[in-house]
């Protein structure tokens, strides 16, 4: 998937360590494997999308503490209000972001 | 008559937002509906003088009864039809955004990373294409959005947030990221920036856009070393926001389009070619449902003044 290759890329060059997956299930396995400090999501999502792979995440103790920003370009009301009930910390719109103002906003829900 | 009557219901308006013929109307069907009744009426009246008989009423009653039915159903499904047909054209909007934002983010961020971390080796000329392939892009991504909004007013999902948020300090925020084009027109821009707040209740994202977009045209339809004048004053229970130009202006046969969706004006065509016609109709809906007003003046070839109004917060 392009858009991840790119954000993969740029988030390495920024010093963070990062690992993808390209389906909510594929995604979820890594999480348990690796453990990660932040986690960035995406809405549309093949096999499990990304509330889906919400709700299994708080469903694990090991996880369920691990900060989540949805990356997405799909962008209804509905699906805002979704994902701040799962509490997850930011929602962005990945047409409206420059990869730098996506890794500003990696930093912040790092430091919290 | 015939005329009249389109006139008084605005049939042709009618019929023209809807995408029907004017006989497919609701409206018309009401008026056909009306006219049944009164002829049924009528009707009864005279074959009730003439005949004298229970039964014969029974049967005209039925008649009409029947009519009626006929009508209503037409009147319905006329509306099913309309419905559909919106709730169709907005799920376009919002599948087709989202088709569309995933290759513009991919672009964009293509762009970024060969403009910043592997720009080395790039020529000044190749950087100066990259900058321009990233603002086109950014162009396209821009109307996407504005898309996404006009489809939720239309839908009326226009979701605005309730925050408290300062005027001022927004409409500093706008004019920097004008600064260039406005450097480039070496046009004279004079906001006074007052030290108080000017708090108000409202969705801040949306109101920076709507400012956006007034401030923006002014510069777009500004001429070479033109003058923008920006005010922010209280005046009652609300804040009036201004912002003046003595650029190309608005000719008057044309003024009563300016907040139409996809409306942009002979002289602004000609002037710039570039621009979707949706800023300002994005910019009335925002304004109003922030419980605000949104006016002009304009004088073609003098230059406009854009005003807003928004209650202030307590």
């Amino acid at each position: 998937m392009v858009l991840q290759k790119s954000m993969m890329d740029f988030l390495s060059e920024e010093g963070f360590e990062v690992f993808g997956a390209l389906d909510g299930e594929a995604g979820l396995q890594l999480a348990k494997k690796e453990k990660p400090d932040l986690i960035l999501l995406d809405i549309v999502l093949p096999i499990k999308d990304g509330f889906e792979v919400l709700t299994e995440l708080k469903q694990s103790d090991d996880l369920k503490n691990i900060p989540v920003i949805l990356l997405t370009n799909l962008d209804s009301m509905e699906n805002v209000q979704r994902a701040f009930e799962f509490g997850v910390s930011t929602y962005l719109v990945k047409a409206n972001y420059k990869l730098e103002d996506i890794s500003k906003k990696v930093q912040e829900a790092l430091k919290m | 008559m015939k005329i009249k009557i389109i006139n008084d219901f605005d049939l042709k308006r009618q019929a023209r937002e809807l995408g029907v013929s004017i006989w497919q109307t609701p409206s018309f069907l009401f008026i056909i509906l009306g006219v049944v009744i009164v002829l049924a009426m009528a009707a009864t009246y005279y074959i009730s003088k003439s005949y004298d008989s229970p039964e014969v009423l029974a049967v005209i009653e039925c008649i009409v009864a029947a009519f009626f039915l006929f009508i209503g159903s037409f009147i319905i499904h006329e509306f099913e039809e309309i419905a559909k047909l919106n709730k169709a054209k907005s799920e376009f909007v919002f599948v087709a955004s989202h088709q569309l934002r995933t290759p513009l983010s991919g672009i964009s961020w293509q762009i970024e990373l060969l403009l910043s971390k592997y720009n080395a080796g790039l020529s000044d000329k190749q950087k100066e294409g990259l900058e321009m392939i990233a603002t086109l892009n950014a162009r396209m991504a821009r109307l996407v959005n504005d898309l996404l909004e006009v489809a939720r007013i239309d839908r009326q999902n226009l979701f605005l947030k309730e925050e408290k948020l300062d005027l001022a300090e927004i409409i500093s925020q706008v004019v920097q990221t004008n600064l260039p084009a406005i450097a480039e027109k070496n046009i004279r821009i004079i906001f006074e920036k007052k030290k108080r707040k000017f708090v108000v209740l409202g969705d801040a994202e949306k109101l920076k856009l709507a400012i956006e977009n007034l401030i923006g045209n002014a510069v777009k339809y500004s001429l070479e070393r033109g003058k923008i004048e920006i005010t922010l004053t209280k005046k009652g229970s609300v804040y009036v926001f201004g912002v003046k130009d003595n650029g190309i202006g608005i000719p008057v046969y044309q003024q009563r389009q300016v907040f139409s969706k996809f409306f942009r004006s002979d002289v602004a065509m000609k002037h710039q070619a570039e621009g979707t016609g949706l800023g300002l109709f994005i910019a009335k809906n925002v304004i109003e449902q922030s419980g605000g007003k949104i006016w002009f003046q304009s004088k073609d070839g003098v230059g406009t003044i854009f005003n807003f109004s928004i209650p202030i917060s307590t």
